[in-house]
């Protein structure tokens, strides 16, 4: 068959018999129909219901407090929150992309495939990752706005002294600790290679660690040592139950930033309760 | 023996033959309802709209908790958007003078102006959230193993198209929420290594948000970006045809 030099041959070809299978009319053409319907007297309803919304006229001379990106780039804004910019506005998200689309490349066993949770532990692997990244996120976001350290002080009496003053946030690291001067400015290329006015022959160790090295060592660290010890208990075995274990805790994770970023940042993006979320308009005078 | 004789046709049906058995529309629907299997298939291999589809499936596809509509109700999604976005383009000019007073006047004069920038809105986030979950529906049921590893990418390269249609329309209405949101926005485009400050200034045709970028982000969002995901989906809906379809057990 001439498609077949085109046609990548897929190993075991499916095939049914006529008992299995339906007619698309009337049998799939009916459900589209009710489900386009369904969603489109639903949108109608909701847009009877609720406005969207219109502020006032574009000024760029007026900023609001917080200024926020649409929602779902919040989970980006949050990150940036946390970390060197282009890290998190850039090079994450697109790396994550380009692994997320490379996920066929990396698993390549046909099996399991067209069915809910194809393998044998999946159900569990998805619940304990997405719980893990869920749980794991906010520890993170709690931990670096400094917020456990004050209610550990404020609530039991807690407090590590001056000497652990660096846990109180990832910027403590920085800030706290007796790091030597030189660490602070390393010169590790023999020239100076400028691209757009960046400095590129010297690191300052500290502020790398905090903005860069930190933040990588717990995406890359935990998501491998999630991976890992799941392998050592026997419930990852194979190369889906791995993606299985990655995409949960990504979509978890993905998912309390976006939460975070809309409805925990008030004003000068500090850590709130949605309830006493504000935001001030920017107006002189009206804040 | 008695032969059976033909009923009288009642009003009803004499109704129906004119409404229905006539010149006129026999001329744009050439059968009438199909009613028996072999017309049922011949329906959706020579019509137009449905012929995206087979004429059989295995019925297991056919199961809502299988796929839940999601990637098809992105699809019809993107066909409301469309309808309900150039309803909007015959009102909205995109100028900084006149985009804002354009939208209050879609909202408070235009008779169901408000309606339909309403469902657009509402739409635009159901789009986001209904191609997400069609992209989880697809991950957690295996589909994108062989042979379908080439539809995965194009899918993922759809997401990210998804998230830019949205966000690019997000400036249009040009009042302070959508001029502080791309301003975050891009800022975080333009913290990218190298290549970031000028992508920024390509985007918004400039060093902040004004008339260029307003102009850039309408272009791409009424023409640019609909002509390449609709492209996207076309090879998209076509490959899952030559993939044999939906993804089933081995």
């Amino acid at each position: 068959m001439a498609t077949a030099v085109v046609a990548r041959p897929v190993s075991r070809t499916q095939t049914r018999s006529r008992e299995e299978e339906v007619l698309v009319w009337p049998d799939l053409v009916f459900i589209e129909f009710i489900a386009a319907m369904l969603f489109t007297i639903t949108l109608f309803l909701l847009s009877f219901l609720v406005n969207a919304p219109l502020l006032d006229q574009a000024n760029a001379d007026v900023t609001p407090n917080p200024s926020k990106a649409p929602w779902y780039l919040l989970n980006l804004q949050e990150l940036l929150l946390h970390m060197n910019a282009a890290m998190a506005g850039v090079i994450i998200p697109t790396i994550w992309l380009v692994i997320m689309g490379a996920f066929p490349y990396f698993d390549r066993e046909q099996h399991g495939q067209g069915v809910w949770f194809g393998t044998e532990k999946a159900v569990r692997l998805t619940i304990v990752s997405a719980v893990v990244g869920f749980v794991g996120t906010w520890f993170l976001i709690l931990w670096d706005s400094g917020k456990i350290a004050f209610f550990l002080h404020g609530w039991f009496g807690l407090s590590g002294g001056d000497s652990l003053r660096f846990l109180e946030n990832v910027r403590s690291v920085q800030t706290q600790l007796p790091w030597p001067e030189w660490s602070r400015n390393i010169t590790y290329s023999p020239v100076n290679i400028v691209i757009i006015g960046e400095d590129f022959q010297h690191l300052d160790f500290p502020a790398w660690l905090v903005e860069q090295g930190i933040p990588t060592m717990a995406m890359v660290g935990m998501s491998a040592m999630l991976i890992f010890s799941l392998w050592r208990v026997g419930w990852v075995v194979t190369r889906r139950d791995a993606l299985i274990v990655l995409f949960s805790a990504f979509v978890a994770a993905y998912g309390v930033l976006t939460l975070t970023g809309t409805a925990f940042r008030g004003q000068g993006q500090e850590l709130v309760f949605p309830w006493e979320l504000k935001v001030s308009e920017g107006i002189p005078g009206q804040e | 023996m008695a032969v059976e004789q033909p009923t009288k046709p009642t009003v009803g049906d004499k109704l129906y033959d004119m409404m229905f058995h006539n010149y006129v529309w026999k001329s744009i629907f050439r059968t009438g309802y199909p009613n028996t299997p072999r017309n049922q298939m011949l329906v959706v291999a020579t019509n137009l709209f449905l012929h995206l589809h087979p004429t059989r499936i295995h019925r297991t596809h056919v199961k809502i908790t299988h796929t839940y509509c999601l990637g098809g109700l992105s699809f019809f999604m993107f066909l409301g958007l469309t309808v309900t976005g150039i309803l909007l383009m015959f009102y909205y000019v995109p100028s900084v003078e006149r985009a804002y007073l354009d939208i209050q006047t879609i909202q408070n004069t235009v008779e169901f102006g408000q309606l339909m920038r309403n469902m657009h809105r509402w739409m635009a986030h159901a789009m986001v959230i209904l191609v997400f979950m069609h992209m989880m529906r697809v991950f957690y049921t295996g589909a994108y193993k062989p042979p379908r590893e080439f539809n995965w990418v194009v899918g993922v390269i759809l997401l990210v198209l998804t998230f830019l249609l949205s966000f690019t329309g997000y400036l249009l209405p040009w009042d302070q929420l959508a001029f502080w949101a791309i301003t975050v926005g891009t800022n975080i485009a333009g913290s990218a290594p190298v290549l970031g400050p000028k992508t920024r200034f390509w985007l918004l045709g400039g060093f902040e948000v004004g008339p260029q970028a307003l102009i850039r982000f309408y272009t791409l969002h009424v023409i640019g970006l609909p002509l390449l995901a609709a492209i996207f989906m076309a090879v998209h809906f076509w490959r899952i045809r030559r993939d044999g379809g939906l993804a089933r057990p081995l």
